[in-house]
């Protein structure tokens, strides 16, 4: 039944939107950083592993971990070279994201003069549709892809639960003016919150890559659609973004039962949309810190 | 020779509006939009599609797409500066992204991807602007009108509100200053003077699609304004200018291959923005040492 | 001179997860002196003007302008009823001169032209040029704001609260770090409003100068109330000055 394979699809889409949510809200929670590159880091992560994996024919698993690697690194070196300074001269809000914004221009453009501006993927037998009874497909991968979201979901849940840099950094995210009465150190802690963001947002790279393939803009709607699900799941709410972004999925996956997959797309922005309108605050988000 | 210069120049004074307007909210109000090129591609096809089924006249055209524009703007403004400042960003980058998207899909306004061809020579007053000459004339008048009234708007005391938010919210609030109202009748104002932008273009080029009006296109708006200056009224246009020359420019170091200037070109401003912002700590906003010509 | 009280604060409770930032305080701000509130940092006297411009909104407790209730006004709203407000950190338009920081407060409505026309216009333009030339900041007037020496900026300060109509004035530190002559040409200035019929309540922290400008004074500490009154009385209480100059239980 057609609806209900757009609810599975949409559960797949969902949990690809759930990581790359959690890890810009990780990022954002921990300092206040609008790290539009963010996207960039998806771009990265994912033309790179093409890069390793079509071109170079790397085993598909290492090229996946260097790839992921990389935009670790990526998102880390930015915040040491780039975010830090800005803040701590005047770093405004706006400041800040015109830098990363630039940053995201830049590595676009380098990577069209690189690859070209069409579309790259990878061809693996994971894409290939599975029929799981009722007429419901699903491929390995996105099986995987579910599976990765919730491991990953958990380890985080874990992280951010019972190690030290975990409570401090959901501690950070709820409370900014903590960090500075605890004495915590911001700066190491703001290392581990882009790298663990950058990290969330890997597997949807990856996946990305294999399925419905990588362009290099791509970077624009990961970012829009991570700050529409944080906006929505509530600022400040790490569990607000993931389920953000599962609604996300959702709703773009069942907006194709009535809208061509083109208009499908802006679902997510008008969703984003009326919670400006109505609930700023979004789902789990305080009302008094908007 | 002669064609080309005509060609560049009115482009040049599209570009001039265009950053002016923008540069109306962002210099000067600390207002982030980056929905200014969706504005650009909304007037556009609204002076396309005027021109081909309504009145090929300016006069019609242009009050038409600012009109649209400015209510369009509503649409984000209303709801967001509500809120906060940083919300405006979200949402104008959301609109960017839904604007492209409906440009794209609504096949039967807009023509799809394949856009909208043949828009009529432009008229005014009856008299046909099919010479070069003759468009850019009315393109500089534009230009010339434009830049006025931002300069005027600057120096009434809604110019003074406007940077009194900017320069300090709360205290402006403190005073009784309607932030939200202000803020989006300035968003209304630079979106509504964008319009007259798209509307030239659509004429000057006779077509329209959605290519023409993506996040590339917002990223060229923003590096006028950065690189031309945002604390002057002439320094938007001057930067458009020098977006324009740059391209040209840039094919005389023949070591560069073609197919890649203009991601070179987008590779140089988002450069420039990232140098700015990290070692010229007042950003974008406030001529550090300059004095702020806007209070003249 | 009547006894109501232009502003009354009653069981005013404000917390901050833990942190108790006004704690039961009542408090009257009797008309036409200047009240000041004293206290350690951190004692919540910032709190105390926020809580009455509306920046924050109290847990409990009321405060009431001449018998008018403050519980639904915003900063704007306050400013409407007259009340005027400085900041300790000053918040001027910094990109814009000392003119038009003097002007722009004057000029209210949201639209792209004010009441009034052309008359009022010139009205305005020519208070705000008297207004600058009163604080002595005439030589200035062209001057970008953050371009200002310290004590200027403070004198462009007070120049906004003069320039409007307000009744009551909240004034945050207005004049710390003033030399001895700034300091009383500041106070000079401030005190000529009273006539005036407005009423003053100032947060100051050197309580050496404290003595010199109230007319009364309310000494807060972890945000209590802890004494008001005659301002002999409470600076010569041994046991607030204990607690003023950090020694606790």
């Amino acid at each position: 039944m057609l609806l209900l394979q757009l609810l599975v699809d949409g559960l797949q889409l969902g949990a690809i939107y759930a990581l790359m949510a959690v890890g810009f809200a990780v990022i954002f929670g921990a300092t206040r950083v609008f790290h539009y590159a963010h996207g960039t880091s998806y771009v990265i992560v994912g033309y790179l592993f093409y890069y390793l994996a079509e071109r170079l024919h790397l085993a598909w698993w290492a090229a996946a971990a260097a790839a992921s690697a990389a935009g670790v690194v990526f998102g880390v070196l930015l915040d040491r070279w780039m975010y830090r300074p800005i803040q701590r001269d005047e770093g405004s809000f706006f400041t800040v994201f015109v830098a990363s914004f630039g940053i995201a221009v830049v590595a676009e453009n380098v990577i069209v003069i690189l690859f070209g501006a069409s579309f790259v993927s990878i061809s693996t037998p994971l894409t290939r549709a599975n029929d799981i009874g009722g007429g419901i497909v699903i491929s390995h991968l996105g099986i995987l892809s579910m599976l990765i979201a919730v491991g990953l979901f958990t380890f985080l849940n874990w992280f951010l639960a019972k190690t030290d840099v975990g409570v401090a950094l959901r501690a950070l995210s709820e409370n900014p003016e903590l960090v500075r009465s605890f004495g915590l150190n911001p700066r190491k802690l703001s290392q581990y919150a882009f790298a663990i963001g950058s990290l969330l947002v890997a597997p949807a790279a990856l996946v990305a890559t294999c399925v419905t393939g990588l362009t290099p803009t791509a970077g624009h709607r990961v970012v829009l659609i991570s700050i529409a699900a944080s906006i929505i799941g509530g600022i400040g709410s790490l569990r607000g973004a993931g389920l953000g972004g599962l609604i996300l999925g959702l709703a773009e996956s069942l907006a194709v039962w009535k809208l061509s997959t083109g208009w499908s797309e802006a679902v997510a922005f008008v969703i984003l949309f009326a919670f400006i309108l109505a609930r700023p605050s979004g789902l789990f988000g305080s009302k008094a810190r908007v | 020779m002669l064609g080309y210069i005509l060609n560049l120049l009115i482009l040049v004074s599209i570009s001039g509006i265009l950053a002016g307007s923008l540069n109306f909210i962002i210099g000067y109000a600390g207002i982030y939009s980056m929905a200014h090129a969706a504005f650009f591609g909304v007037a556009a096809y609204a002076g396309a599609l005027v021109a081909m089924h309504v009145s090929t006249s300016l006069l019609v055209a242009i009050p038409v797409a600012m009109l649209i524009c400015a209510a369009l703007s509503l649409v984000i403004s209303l709801p967001s500066l509500r809120v906060r400042g940083e919300y405006f960003v979200v949402a104008s980058l959301g609109l960017q992204m839904i604007a492209f998207t409906v440009f794209s899909e609504w096949k039967s306004l807009t023509g799809g991807l394949g856009g909208l061809t043949g828009v009529p020579v432009a008229t005014l007053f009856g008299y046909a602007l099919r010479s070069l000459e003759s468009f850019l004339a009315v393109s500089l008048v534009c230009l010339a009108l434009v830049t006025f009234v931002i300069y005027m708007l600057a120096r009434t005391s809604f110019g003074r509100s406007l940077r009194a938010i900017r320069d300090n919210e709360v205290a402006a609030a403190a005073f009784d200053k309607n932030a939200t109202i202000i803020k989006t009748i300035a968003v209304a104002i630079s979106s509504a003077l964008c319009g007259i932008a798209g509307v030239l273009y659509a004429f000057h080029v006779s077509f329209v699609n959605p290519e023409s009006f993506t996040v590339d296109q917002s990223v060229l708006i923003m590096a006028m304004i950065i690189i031309g200056g945002t604390g002057t009224v002439f320094g938007p246009i001057l930067g458009a200018l020098i977006i324009h020359l740059l391209p040209a420019g840039l094919t005389y170091l023949t070591f560069l291959p073609a197919r890649d200037l203009a991601s070179l070109q987008q590779i140089i401003y988002g450069a420039a923005m990232v140098l700015l912002m990290v070692y010229r700590p007042s950003g974008i906003i406030g001529s550090s040492n300059i004095k702020d010509t806007w209070s003249k | 001179m009547s006894d109501t009280p232009v502003l009354r604060l009653k069981s005013v409770n404000k917390r901050f997860g833990g942190v108790v930032a006004a704690n039961n305080v009542d408090l009257d701000l009797p008309p036409g002196i200047i009240t000041t509130l004293v206290g350690p940092n951190g004692a919540g006297k910032t709190t105390l003007f926020n809580l009455i411009t509306g920046n924050l909104k109290p847990d409990s407790g009321t405060i009431e302008l001449r018998g008018q209730s403050l519980a639904d006004v915003d900063p704007r709203g306050a400013a409407r009823l007259g009340i005027a407000r400085s900041f300790q950190d000053l918040r001027l338009f910094e990109q814009m001169t000392v003119f038009e920081n003097v002007l722009s407060v004057m000029e209210r409505s949201a639209l792209p032209w004010q009441p009034g026309g052309r008359a009022a216009a010139r009205e305005r333009r020519e208070k705000a040029d008297a207004t600058i030339a009163t604080v002595g900041l005439a030589n200035w007037r062209d001057a970008r704001s953050i371009d200002l020496g310290y004590a200027e900026q403070k004198f462009l300060s007070l120049a906004r609260i003069l320039v409007t109509d307000a009744s009551l004035w909240l004034l945050d530190e207005p004049a710390s770090g003033l030399d001895p002559a700034s300091y009383a040409r500041f106070v000079g200035l401030v005190r000529g409003r009273l006539a005036h019929g407005v009423t003053i309540c100032l947060i100051e922290h050197n309580l050496d100068i404290v003595h010199g400008i109230s007319d009364r004074i309310a000494f807060l500490d972890q945000g209590t109330v802890l004494a008001a009154g005659e301002p002999r009385a409470i600076l010569n209480d041994p046991k607030l000055a204990a607690i003023y100059f950090g020694e606790r239980r």
